[in-house]
């Protein structure tokens, strides 16, 4: 009843008799806005602006000509390849089956010409929906949807070949994207350039780390994972650093003993405190970068009696010379290992001397850019008696003196040394070092151009001690800008030297650095690396800057080592094309391109062709 | 020693899901390996059945998270026979895990050595 009403009532308002009209428009009508209108104001509309046009086309007729030119080339232009590509899809359908097959009916009707047919398939439309076809791929019958796909020659696909057609399309897609992934190139350069040659898959280890990296924000705990999961993870987070003072939260647990953070740049000295109260028991600690490391956080470690027993500090230049006098009184007596690095505010001669008196028991020493250290450092360290690694780079110049003192009273305990940076030290240190020092393993000695080639012979020239497995000699050189090639009797490291290096150590050495020994000869490298030579274990060498070196001495290399996993040859330039074997990072050489991997040995005749 | 040539392993988790895998593709697990060498010192007793059987020690510290260790293992022996198919090749993609499973799946890794 009231439904008739309503419907009686519009009727009296609107007493038209209409067709069926859209949603819209009946919504239109009920706020009062016509349809009809809309559309007649837009052809009003319409209808001007093309009078206005006209009229501005009379009044500057010349320009619009110009304009009409333009146009017109354009069109012409198009029209041009319209027709191409017209030609060929005729040329096209003239070769398919469907238009001989078509021509082949009408001959036999009646003689028409060839092109007429190919005209005819050109423009015949497509089936619409709804409508029958065959498929072209499959021949089949089937009936023509939206969703139909196009096949190659242009007509339609049934439904199993349309999602065919597309699955091939997305798989083309995937596999082109992988091909051409520039980052997964980046990637393999960058890990080249660390040194690592992948071979096989990573493992799932190193995967799992990986994930936890991408994810630490949303990890809530680590849980027991080992010390040396936690390790990793902290060098991954450190190298993105993200250590921050909510992920390092993640690697506190009162059990631990070790904790190692390679990047504290974004830790605030609350964040040190709570790392000693929630793990008392810390008794080997590495913090780089720990630029927060205050006098109270010191404070806090004396208060507490934190049993620390190695420290490594980098860049702690906020604790004072008194805090740390204090630190060494009260916790000295328990260090073992000590490294600190990049002071250049507070620690030094005095209070080094300080430490030497309060801790008896350290046997492995690291001081390095420590900028206020000097000849005095040098003189206490030889009441470290217990000294058994050692490293030490200032700065500042010292008296050769001093440092062949040091050497001759605690070289006998060494196991490792390192000195760096002792420019004005002559070939006394190393003829201290060959007789006071019997068990080195690792020796490192830069940056010098006093010592001679003499020297370094001799050093290596009878020595007691065994072979070492490490030896860093890089930059030992004559740096006389007048004398390029140096002088005639030669400074540094030079050939003699060298053979009398490889000669005692070749058979234990692993790590070799003699990036920058400038006067090593060409025909010392071809005596040392001749191939047949061996030097067993050693895996990676550095010879940067070694500008003698070439193609057939680095394959000799190879030959040489058979356990050579890495080889850094910055600027060698003569190194071109060589023939890396599986497994060997060879970084740095001219050309970033892939290096060519020879898969397997190096076979005799290409052996022979490096050689030429 | 009929058990030790067969080219099968039965890896089985706390939660009781058996996973039938090739042998090869377990000793890419540096502890299953042991425990397979017969010379090894963790070497397992072998089944008088065709298969090696392991009950992996590991198992029992993933249940003791949660009840996925099932889901922790079949993600470990899909690694095993990944690592196995790209033995030899280079640039190899590394294979997805599922981030929820990554901290588990990372001490299983640790246990297993892979």
């Amino acid at each position: 009843m009231s439904v008739k009403g309503r419907v009686s009532g519009r009727r009296a308002v609107n007493n038209q008799i209409r067709g069926p009209q859209s949603a819209l428009t009946d919504f239109l009508a009920s706020n009062n806005i016509s349809a009809a209108q809309i559309s007649a104001d837009y052809e009003r509309r319409q209808r001007e602006a093309r009078q206005q046009q006209e009229q501005e086309a009379a009044a500057n007729g010349e320009s619009v000509d110009q304009i009409n030119d333009d146009e017109r080339v354009e069109i012409a232009a198009q029209k041009k390849k319209r027709k191409r590509q017209q030609e060929k899809t005729l040329a096209k359908i003239k070769e398919s089956k469907d238009y001989k097959r078509q021509k082949k009916r009408k001959d036999e009707g009646h003689d028409g010409e060839n092109d007429d047919v190919a005209w005819d398939m050109y423009t015949k439309k497509k089936p619409l929906p709804g409508q029958l076809d065959n498929c072209e791929n499959c021949e089949k019958r089937f009936t023509v949807t939206a969703y139909s796909k196009t096949g190659p020659d242009g007509g339609l696909l049934c439904t199993k070949c349309s999602k065919e057609q597309e699955d091939q399309k997305k798989k083309d897609q995937k596999s082109k994207k992988q091909a051409v992934s520039r980052d997964k190139r980046r990637h393999v350069q960058s890990n080249l350039l660390d040194g690592i040659v992948q071979i096989g898959s990573k493992t799932l280890q190193e995967l799992c780390i990986k994930e936890v990296a991408n994810n630490i924000h949303e990890v809530d705990e680590f849980g027991d994972l080992p010390q040396s999961l936690l390790n990793r993870l902290s060098q991954i987070l450190s190298r993105r650093r993200v250590i921050t003072s909510r992920t390092l939260d993640l690697f506190l647990r009162p059990d631990l003993e070790t904790i190692d953070v390679y990047d504290c740049g974004k830790l605030e000295t609350e964040d040190y405190i709570k790392l000693f109260s929630v793990v008392p028991k810390v008794q080997n600690l590495d913090l780089r970068n720990a630029g927060q490391f205050k006098d109270e956080v010191v404070d806090y470690v004396i208060e507490r009696d934190v049993p620390i027993r190695s420290l490594q500090l980098e860049a702690a230049n906020l604790v004072s010379n008194g805090k740390w006098a204090e630190f060494f009184k009260n916790c000295g007596h328990r260090l073992e290992n000590l490294k600190l690095s990049w002071l250049d505010y507070s620690m030094d001669d005095d209070t080094f001397i300080g430490l030497v008196r309060h801790c008896p028991n350290i046997k492995r020493l690291k001081m390095k850019k420590c900028f206020r250290l000097g000849d005095s450092a040098l003189v206490a360290m030889t009441d470290l008696t217990q000294l058994e690694h050692l490293s030490i780079s200032f700065p500042t110049a010292t008296t050769p003196g001093v440092l062949a003192d040091l050497i001759s009273s605690i070289g006998p305990g060494l196991r490792t040394l390192s000195l760096e940076g002792f420019s004005d030290t002559d070939d006394d240190a190393l003829s201290v070092i060959h007789s006071s020092c019997t068990q080195l393993s690792k020796l490192r000695f830069t940056e010098n151009d006093c010592c001679t080639d003499i020297g370094f012979a001799s050093l290596f020239t009878n020595w007691s001690n065994p072979g070492l497995a490490f030896i860093d000699f890089s930059s030992n050189r004559s740096v006389d800008y007048a004398v390029p090639d140096g002088p005639e009797d030669p400074v540094g490291l030079a050939s003699e030297g060298f053979e009398a290096l490889m000669g005692h150590s070749g058979s234990r050495l692993e790590r070799l650095d003699i990036s920058s020994c400038r006067h090593i000869t060409y025909e010392c490298f071809s005596k040392v690396f001749d191939g047949k030579k061996q030097y067993p274990i050693l895996k990676d060498i550095n010879i940067s800057f070694l500008t003698k070196i070439d193609t057939s001495i680095v394959a000799g290399m190879f030959r040489s080592c058979p356990e050579l996993i890495k080889v850094t040859a910055f600027g060698c330039f003569k190194v071109t094309g060589v023939a890396v074997p599986k497994g060997v990072a060879l970084i740095g050489v001219p050309n970033a391109q892939d290096s060519i991997v020879q898969e397997g040995d190096l076979d005799a005749d290409l052996w022979q062709g490096l050689k030429v | 020693m009929a058990a030790s040539s067969s080219p099968y392993v039965t890896l089985i988790s706390n939660d009781g899901f058996e996973f039938i895998i090739r042998r090869e593709a377990a000793c890419v697990a540096g502890t299953i390996k042991k425990m397979l060498d017969p010379q090894s010192a963790c070497a397992l007793p072998f089944d008088v059945h065709a298969h090696a059987v392991i009950y992996t020690m590991r198992v029992t510290i993933l249940t003791s998270q949660n009840n996925h260790s099932g889901v922790v293992l079949e993600k470990v022996c899909e690694y095993l026979y990944y690592n196995l198919k790209h033995k030899d090749e280079k640039d190899v993609p590394d294979m997805e895990i599922p981030p929820e499973l990554c901290l588990e799946l990372l001490m299983a890794a640790d246990y297993l050595h892979v």
